[in-house]
């Protein structure tokens, strides 16, 4: 099912959760709902659900206007944070819950509770309650309870927040392949970027309230819409010089040689600027000519990750580890066409070629 | 993952020698001497009353051990009938009064803001004397003028006699019993129910449930420990029923001395008759009927550990 959504706007009182946010939403896809602790996620996601009625705008499921219908008639499922499992309920029990709402007779709802229970692999757990699985399990249960009732919509507010490190790997490969097993379309929220990347074919990365990019995951990366997005998106966090530009170049602060690289931005002379580049776009040629300082180095697989300084600000670049790199050395770096990028330095807007 | 774990029980590692136990020990000294005095004492005492052969109060005499007063009030009607009623009295005054006060408490829980208003008045009936309310419900309940034989003449009931033919007797104490019950009652559930994290019905409506659904599948089934909690203590509460009897018929058991209860009989045998040895074993009785039915509660309630 596609989901539009139309100036949808969330206020309690003074805060403005979320802001005339207007959006589209493929249907059949994985979108990530992503942006730092506080920017609307789980707003956005409850007005989504129906448990948030909005303030204004509207939201369609497909061409459905549904802004002002309750919960019980959106046809969602919602996986909450820490899964709500009825505590006095089994793993089957739980699980078979929506379909008793619908009245579907005992012997079909415990079969097609059992389906889902297999797909999500907690079949041996079915009469257990929720007190006696582990996190994961629990929110496996959460995820068939959801599944169960053939949503149009699957709703999963940072379900992988409670666990280890190991089991969030393993628990979002589990959710991607529900995804696609089910192929209903879904939404994830979590503040975690690589998370996002690892799972989602989109991302809408959000920010005190306002939708900041919404696109495929990769374009995130490769084309960020404004500094905010490239800063939040990849790791290591970008490379950001601050400087003004001038005579075709970008001086950074604290440093007297103008970067020239072969973009064409259209920038008028004398404003302030930020020169992004991701790590991987610094390349270290003979004919490179920026100078930098190695502030430190350290091993990363078969490169070198270097840390450099150029002026005021600091840069990390990838080098091959056979090169020798000594603390100190002036080592001189270049700029790649791509994963490169510049903003104005005020309103984080990006400049185009 | 609820938010309400069960109270750990720690133990100090602290070694317990002389000292460090007298000074606990004396600031308990006081309370536990009260309970010594007025509970473990007159407990042991009635139990041996109870098996002392023709026992009199003035001289503290009797004639030897045995169960005679048990055979004795176990052969007396009234006492029989005493405990018929009680029974009677307690199930359908707990059932009633829990089911109308889930009903209250549900409701006051959804509406915050009447809270406040409502808890003062649920309130009242706990810290009124009563002697008073004894008295206004012997208006409520009057033949000819009272506001409940009003309210019947609204739907074309004939009046009713509440408190003085004996066949109403019995509803009469009913009604009164679940209206004393229900501020207590209700401030416990609501209690409980605030106690249940909200999440649960937003899941539940999620899964399309109608509140209907989410009363009788979510809010009753997680609130179950705390009407359990309810339940018994309202049983041993009303099991003991005494004072609105008394209230409520004027120092008798019921217009036609019909409605006699367990403490009724026991206060009668005491007071009236000086038969203390009938009286302390008809208090033993009562006392193994309220713990038989705590230990059948008890079990039940096993059943309701969700968290
Ligand atoms: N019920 C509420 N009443 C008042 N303010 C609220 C309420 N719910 C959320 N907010 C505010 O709205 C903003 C967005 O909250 P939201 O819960 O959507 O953030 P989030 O992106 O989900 O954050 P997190 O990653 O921490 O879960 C926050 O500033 C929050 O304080
Ligand atoms: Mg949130």
């Amino acid at each position: 099912m596609r989901v539009k959504v139309k100036n949808l706007t969330k206020r309690f009182g003074e805060v403005t959760a979320v802001n005339s946010l207007t959006a589209e939403f493929e249907s059949g896809k994985l979108i990530a709902l992503l942006g730092p602790s506080g920017c609307g996620k789980t707003t956005m996601l409850n007005m989504l659900s129906g448990i948030l009625p909005v303030t204004e705008g509207q939201i369609f499921f497909d061409e459905k206007d549904v802004t002002d219908l309750t919960p019980d008639k959106r046809e969602v499922g919602l996986v909450f944070q820490n899964y709500a499992l009825y505590p006095h309920m089994t793993v089957l029990e739980n699980i078979c819950f929506p379909l008793k709402i619908k009245k579907v007779s005992k012997a079909e709802r415990i079969e097609r509770a059992k389906e889902f229970a297999k797909m999500v692999h907690i079949e041996e757990y079915l009469n257990r309650k929720p007190k006696e699985l582990s996190g994961g399990q629990q929110q496996r249960v959460a995820i068939a309870r959801a599944l169960v009732k053939n949503p149009k919509l699957l709703l999963l507010d940072e379900p992988l927040s409670n666990l280890d490190a190991k089991l969030r790997v393993e628990m979002r490969e589990e959710i991607r392949r529900i995804q696609r097993e089910s192929g209903v379309t879904t939404f994830f929220v979590t503040h975690d970027q690589e998370e996002a990347s690892a799972i989602s074919d989109y991302i809408m990365l959000m920010k005190l309230g306002e939708m900041q990019q919404y696109d495929k995951t990769r374009n995130l990366y490769n084309q960020p819409a404004n500094l905010f997005v490239a800063d939040f998106i990849g790791s290591p966090t970008i490379n950001q010089l601050h400087g003004v530009y001038t005579k075709g170049g970008i001086k950074v602060d604290g440093d007297n040689q103008i970067i020239k690289t072969n973009h064409k931005w259209q920038v008028e002379e004398g404003s302030r600027v930020v020169l992004a580049s991701r790590a991987e776009a610094i390349t270290f040629n003979d004919k490179d000519d920026v100078k930098t300082k190695v502030v430190e180095s350290y091993l990363s697989g078969k490169d070198t990750l270097v840390n450099l300084k150029i002026g005021s600000y600091n840069l990390r670049g990838y080098i091959d580890a056979t090169k020798p790199i000594k603390i100190g050395d002036n080592l001189n770096i270049g700029f790649k066409t791509e994963g490169v990028f510049l903003f104005d330095e005020l309103t984080g807007e990006r400049y185009y070629e | 993952m609820s938010k309400f774990k069960r109270v750990k029980k720690y133990k100090s590692d602290e070694k317990v020698t002389a000292k460090t136990f007298l000074k606990p020990a004396i600031y308990l000294l006081p309370f536990i001497l009260g309970i010594l005095v007025f509970t473990v004492y007159p407990f042991f005492n009635a139990v041996a009353i109870s098996f002392k052969e023709d026992y009199k109060v003035i001289s503290d005499t009797f004639s030897g051990w045995g169960l005679g007063n048990y055979q004795k009030i176990f052969s007396d009607p009234t006492f029989i009938k005493a405990i018929i009623n009680t029974t009677q009295y307690v199930l359908v005054v707990v059932s009633i009064s829990l089911v109308i006060s889930i009903l209250i408490a549900v409701m006051l829980n959804s509406v915050e803001k009447l809270q406040g208003l409502f808890q003062t008045a649920y309130f009242m009936p706990m810290v009124t004397s009563s002697a008073a309310i004894g008295l206004v419900w012997r208006w409520l309940f009057n033949y000819d003028y009272g506001i409940l034989n009003y309210l019947l003449s609204l739907f074309d009931v004939d009046a009713i006699n509440f408190l003085n033919n004996p066949q109403y007797s019995m509803i009469s104490l009913c009604i009164y019993g679940v209206w004393s019950m229900l501020p207590f009652t209700i401030i416990l559930l609501l209690a409980g129910l605030q106690n249940i994290d909200p999440q649960y019905y937003t899941a539940a409506k999620v899964d399309g449930a109608k509140t209907i659904d989410i009363f009788f599948n979510i809010t009753v089934p997680l609130l179950a420990p705390t009407i359990g909690l309810v339940a018994i203590v309202n049983m041993i509460s009303s099991f003991k029923v005494f004072d609105a009897l008394y209230m409520l018929f004027g120092g008798k058991p019921g217009p036609a001395y019909n409605l006699y209860t367990v403490i009724f009989y026991l206060y009668e045998q005491f007071y009236t008759k000086l038969k203390l040895g009938y009286a302390a074993a008809s208090a033993i009785v009562l006392f193994a009927i309220i713990l038989l039915f705590t230990m059948v509660q008890n079990r039940i309630q096993k059943k309701y550990d969700y968290y």
